[in-house]
């Protein structure tokens, strides 16, 4: 479930980056393509938050497992 | 959390901080963004209007700038014109005997102020000769006292510009990437030689950070590309290598996936996570370096090598890997925890049930 959505999270991250990019004198490559670095910044942030949410799901599975 | 133990942690987190608030605050030098035309024609009044990045040409008194053509054909601008802060109008004196043989000659444009400092245009010009000149001899100029802007700033770089930041990033991720792969291998090793289950599940934790960072460095690079390249993937070798380097790391966890737990699967996957090493050095570090590529660093891009990796990138981009490698030594330790709480659960099991007896 979680990473179905976190798959279709990504696609619209990307399809939004995408409709900036349009043209030569965009949103995105305006000073100086700064917001690129932006972008960059956050799938850094995003690709680990993705491998943490996956982390705690296994934790909890261990966790309800326990009881039994 | 216990401070004591766990002071590496925090230091993950402050140097990231730094990384992020230098990374993104220091500004650039000034630079040229572009010319109105890059193809000229020599003749008494050549004009090019530039367009300059972070400069304040509207407030500098001594602008300056030069048409190099080589070491000795250097014409210094006759008349500059500035029409606002980031635009400026020079006239050179062309109709003079040119340098060389051909009718084009490529020559590079130099420009200088004393707020701004200087700043290169290289080899971005084409000069169209007039031949009826060619008994009028040049005026030479020589580049001298050329000024360097004050304060920590990023080197100005073509095609980079702000994007020469994402060294801190994606750059730094693959750096981390490759140290976390190391530790892996070694634990891999480590397996071979004593077949201790701790070192298999160290192997495997570290083998997973590492994939993720690799992905990372995948999508931060199509990110990148897709605004300096107008595409989020080209059939780059350096790309294609990388993505055949995370593919191969990928098949380890499908390996994994179809062997049953016990010491064969670990044998196996530490057998193939070597392999997976050794194969990643040529993917990464040679082929890349034999072909001719886009990629920033390969082919005369501009790049982090040698000279073009300059002071300030440094300041930011070592503590910018020890932190990504901290992060990742971080979150390896909890997927092995993951580890080590499953073996307990099972050891549980076997002890506590009574179908055991």
């Amino acid at each position: 479930m979680m990473n179905k959505k976190l798959i279709v999270f990504t696609l619209f991250v990307f399809l939004y980056f995408n409709s900036l990019a349009q043209g030569g004198d965009d949103f995105i490559r305006s000073t100086g393509k700064i917001y690129a670095v932006v972008g960059v910044i956050l799938v850094l942030f995003f690709g680990i938050v993705f491998y943490l949410v996956r982390l705690d799901n296994k934790i909890k599975n261990l966790e309800n497992n326990q009881d039994e | 959390m216990n401070v004591k133990n766990n002071w590496w942690k925090f230091l993950a987190v402050i140097i990231m901080l730094y990384v992020l608030l230098a990374g993104m605050l220091i500004p650039m030098k000034s630079g040229i963004y572009g010319v109105d035309s890059i193809s000229l024609i020599a003749s008494k009044n050549t004009v090019i209007e530039v367009e300059g990045y972070n400069a304040n040409y509207d407030k500098a008194k001594e602008f300056r700038a030069w048409i190099k053509f080589d070491s000795s054909h250097i014409a210094l601008a006759k008349a500059v014109s500035v029409k606002n802060y980031n635009k400026a109008v020079l006239t050179f004196d062309l109709n003079v005997n040119l340098p060389g043989t051909g009718d084009v000659l490529p020559a590079t444009l130099i420009i200088d102020n004393e707020i701004d400092g200087y700043a290169i245009f290289p080899e971005g010009l084409v000069v169209t000769r007039n031949a009826s000149a060619a008994d009028i001899p040049f005026k030479h100029a020589t580049l001298d006292d050329l000024h360097v802007s004050e304060g920590i700033k990023f080197p100005y770089m073509n095609i980079l510009h702000e994007t020469i930041r994402n060294t801190f990033f994606h750059v730094a991720i693959w750096m981390a990437m490759f140290l976390l792969m190391t530790v892996a291998l070694i634990y891999s090793v480590l397996y071979l030689w004593k077949p201790r289950l701790s070192y298999d599940h160290h192997a495997y934790s570290f083998t997973a950070i590492s994939l993720v960072y690799g992905i990372i460095g995948l999508a931060t690079g199509a990110v990148w590309a897709r605004f300096s390249w107008g595409a989020y993937w080209t059939n780059d070798v350096r790309l294609n290598m990388a993505a055949v380097a995370v593919l191969i790391y990928f098949a380890y966890f499908i390996l994994r996936g179809s062997l049953e737990d016990g010491d064969k699967r670990s044998r196996f996957s530490a057998a193939f996570n070597i392999f997976a090493y050794l194969a990643m050095i040529p993917l990464l570090l040679v082929i890349p370096r034999l072909n001719d590529s886009l990629h920033p660093g390969v082919g005369g891009n501009p790049a982090f090598s040698g000279e073009d990796l300059d002071n300030t990138l440094r300041m930011v981009f070592y503590p910018a890997i020890i932190s990504l490698i901290l992060f990742g030594v971080w979150i390896a330790q909890l997927r092995f925890r993951v580890f080590q709480l499953e073996e307990k659960h099972i050891d549980k099991i076997n002890s506590g049930s009574p179908l055991v007896e």
